[in-house]
């Protein structure tokens, strides 16, 4: 991990980065798991280095790989965990049901979770993690492996935890709608550096400010190519694999332009689509790289 | 230490929910003792006897029904059966022959004069030639032969081929232990040893590698609280399967431990336990020691497996310490196995009190104190 200065508020933060970027890590740092060689940071009040115990009793931790106890039921996985937390008895039975319903399990209670699809097995563990109100709950990557319906519901659980507990939420992913829609702060990550940091609208703003245009060619001459490029309203041109990724200042008013252009210069468009900048134009932007790839 | 307690409780409800695991803690010492135990030690059945008789008076008669009807039993004296097949050779040469040729395993010869120094009260020598190219039935045979002859009369001497004429008259000390039983406490000692390796070892590294320990870092679980969670969940499982283990081995192999049978005495009882205790605490601190520096499960089940049987066949579980050549001994000094036989074999069949097992206790102490100093050093370093 390098040098890094960021302070997280009380909200939904997320650290986006390719898979190896650092994310883990840094995160690992925050939960006391992993010490720093240097330098330290502050986690619901409490430094990770000096006052950890103070840390690990205020958050809760949803790691990659799941913990879960397979052979046991929901009701045991949870009772086992607020009893590492100290909880009594009393204090188990009152919230495990009431936390088991905010994500849709109480009626799967008793059975053991070897039973449970991914996505039930993930909202488990975040409700696990919820059981002795943390004040920071850390996600890592909490809808990896999960397919688009059960991502789509863990999401929606995440979120409704945060505006119902007014927990603060830390998550690394590497899913660019995940970090859009769910992240109200973004970090982006790469080498163990943060390289940007901002809302998902600060960040896209900064990269241009503009709109993209993406054209694909039945044919296109060198000359219109070069005109394209040269042209006032553009920002910049990219090649990709059958036509061009194009930055403009204003979409509306640049494709009936690039249209013209090109048809003015004997090329010919076979598709041209409009669309708005994604956090991966940013990623690209900062590192050089794209996220998909 | 509320944190220990919950460690404790998560592993001892994971394993009451794999039974298959708990299963086959004991299986695998019992099949030992059983299969091994009766085969071994099992008593002689059915082997052919040469009988070459020369004297056909009363006493030599009573003497070959004595052989014909000695008696051969299973564990706890059932299936029993006839040890020797007696055929009857007319001519010592003829007799040899057949022993030479593997037709027999003995020759018993019964001399001209048998009846008559009998029944004059003089001494008569009865020779048995055994077929000792198989040590094992060898020695069960002569045994077996001078317990027939005990019946008869006094008088009668029998000797070996080899042995010199030195008559020596033993006397046991204790009822006759069958092998099983002799075998038995160190399959105790396993279903401990299998509780270590399986249920304590095997889960601890396959927790490290799904993460659950790491799980355990971010609560405010303590590193200490962990390690003694781990340690007392391991001594109450492989409690569980040793004290199953013995109740099995009691109920179907007809083992009859003096702290049972013939009344049952409290003391053996709770100092059995206490060895069980010291020995399963010891072992679980061994290998969790090793298991959390292990990096992957299959190399931890791997190198297990030779760990495993160099300390059961040096511990003297299944073979005595005095067959063992020198290496062999100087390993099973330093082995806890040993110790734990030797104090459980000494307190199912000689019912000794305390003062004699202390020895084996002063080292288990020892090498228990040591094992657990190592596993939380292990665990301060290892997570």
């Amino acid at each position: 991990m390098n040098h890094l200065d960021l302070e997280i508020k009380h909200e939904v933060f997320g650290l986006l980065g390719p898979n190896g970027a650092g994310k883990t890590t840094l995160q690992r740092m925050l939960v006391t798991v992993l010490s720093p060689t240097e330098g330290t940071a502050t986690v619901a009040g409490a430094d990770i280095v000096r006052e950890s115990d103070k840390v690990r009793e205020r958050i809760g931790v949803v790691t990659q790989a799941s913990t879960l106890d397979i052979e046991l039921s929901a009701i045991e996985n949870m009772n086992l965990y607020g009893m590492y937390y100290g909880m009594s008895r009393q204090q188990r039975q009152e919230r495990i049901p009431e936390l088991l319903k905010v994500v849709g399990l109480a009626d799967r209670a008793k059975i053991p979770v070897a039973g449970y699809s991914g996505g039930m097995k993930r909202r488990l563990e975040i409700v696990r993690a919820l059981i002795h109100e943390p004040q920071v709950l850390f996600l890592d990557e909490p809808t990896t492996g999960l397919d688009p319906q059960a991502r789509a519901a863990v999401l929606d659980y995440v979120k409704r935890i945060h505006e119902d507990h007014g927990i603060t939420l830390v998550i690394t992913t590497h899913y660019l709608d995940e970090a859009e829609n769910l992240c109200d702060t973004l970090a982006i990550v790469d080498y163990g550096k943060i390289v940007a940091l901002g809302t998902p609208t600060e960040l896209k703003r900064k990269v241009s400010g503009g709109d993209i245009v993406e054209a694909d060619f039945i044919d296109l001459p060198y000359i219109a190519f070069k005109v394209l490029e040269t042209a006032d309203f553009v920002l910049e041109v990219k090649r990709r694999s059958g036509g061009l990724t194009i930055l403009v200042k204003n979409g509306a008013e640049a494709v009936p332009k690039i249209v013209g252009l090109v048809d003015a210069n004997g090329g010919k468009l076979r598709t041209i689509t409009l669309r708005e900048l994604t956090l991966d134009d940013v990623f690209l932007n900062v590192t050089g790289r794209s996220l998909r790839e | 230490m509320k944190g220990a307690l919950a460690v404790c409780w998560r592993d001892v409800l994971k394993f009451a929910r794999q039974p298959i695991v708990m299963v086959s803690t004991i299986v695998g010492p019992f099949l030992t003792l059983i299969l091994l135990g009766s085969a071994f030690g099992g008593a002689i059945t059915l082997a052919p006897i040469a009988v070459v008789r020369e004297s056909y008076g009363p006493y030599s008669s009573s003497f070959v029904e004595a052989l014909r009807n000695e008696q051969s039993c299973q564990l706890g004296g059932i299936n029993c059966q006839n040890s020797f097949r007696l055929i009857d050779v007319p001519e010592l040469d003829v007799a040899q022959q057949m022993l030479h040729a593997g037709l027999v395993r003995a020759v018993v010869h019964i001399p001209l004069r048998f009846d008559e120094s009998i029944a004059a009260n003089a001494k008569v020598v009865v020779t048995v030639t055994l077929d000792n190219t198989d040590p094992l039935s060898t020695a069960a045979i002569g045994p077996e032969i001078v317990q027939a002859s005990q019946g008869v009369s006094p008088q009668i001497q029998t000797l070996g081929t080899n042995s010199s004429n030195t008559i020596i008259d033993l006397e046991f000390a204790y009822r006759n232990v069958l092998y099983i039983e002799f075998m038995a406490p160190g399959t105790f000692v396993q279903s401990i040893m299998f509780v270590s390796i399986i249920a304590g070892g095997v889960q601890l590294v396959i927790d490290k590698e799904r993460g659950i320990i790491e799980g355990y870092l971010v609560t405010p679980l303590k590193k200490h609280e962990i390690v003694i969670g781990v340690l007392l969940s391991g001594v109450i499982k492989s409690l569980f399967s040793a004290v199953a283990m013995f109740i099995l081995a009691v109920a179907l192999t007809g083992i009859r431990p003096l702290s049972l049978f013939p009344t049952p005495n409290l003391a053996g009882l709770l100092l059995t336990m206490i060895t069980l205790f010291l020995t399963a605490l010891g072992l679980i601190g061994m290998m969790t020691a090793y298991a959390v520096r292990s990096t992957s499960a299959d190399l931890y089940r791997v190198t297990c497996f030779p760990i495993n049987l160099t300390l059961y066949y040096t511990s003297g579980a299944i073979y005595p310490l005095d067959g063992m050549p020198p290496w062999m001994k100087e390993i099973s000094m330093i082995n806890p196995e040993t110790y734990a036989v030797h104090a459980l074999r000494l307190l199912m069949y000689k019912g000794v009190g305390f003062q004699a097992i202390a020895g084996d206790f002063v080292f288990l102490s020892v090498f228990t104190a040591l094992m657990i100093t190592l596993a939380i050093a292990a665990f301060r370093r290892g997570l």
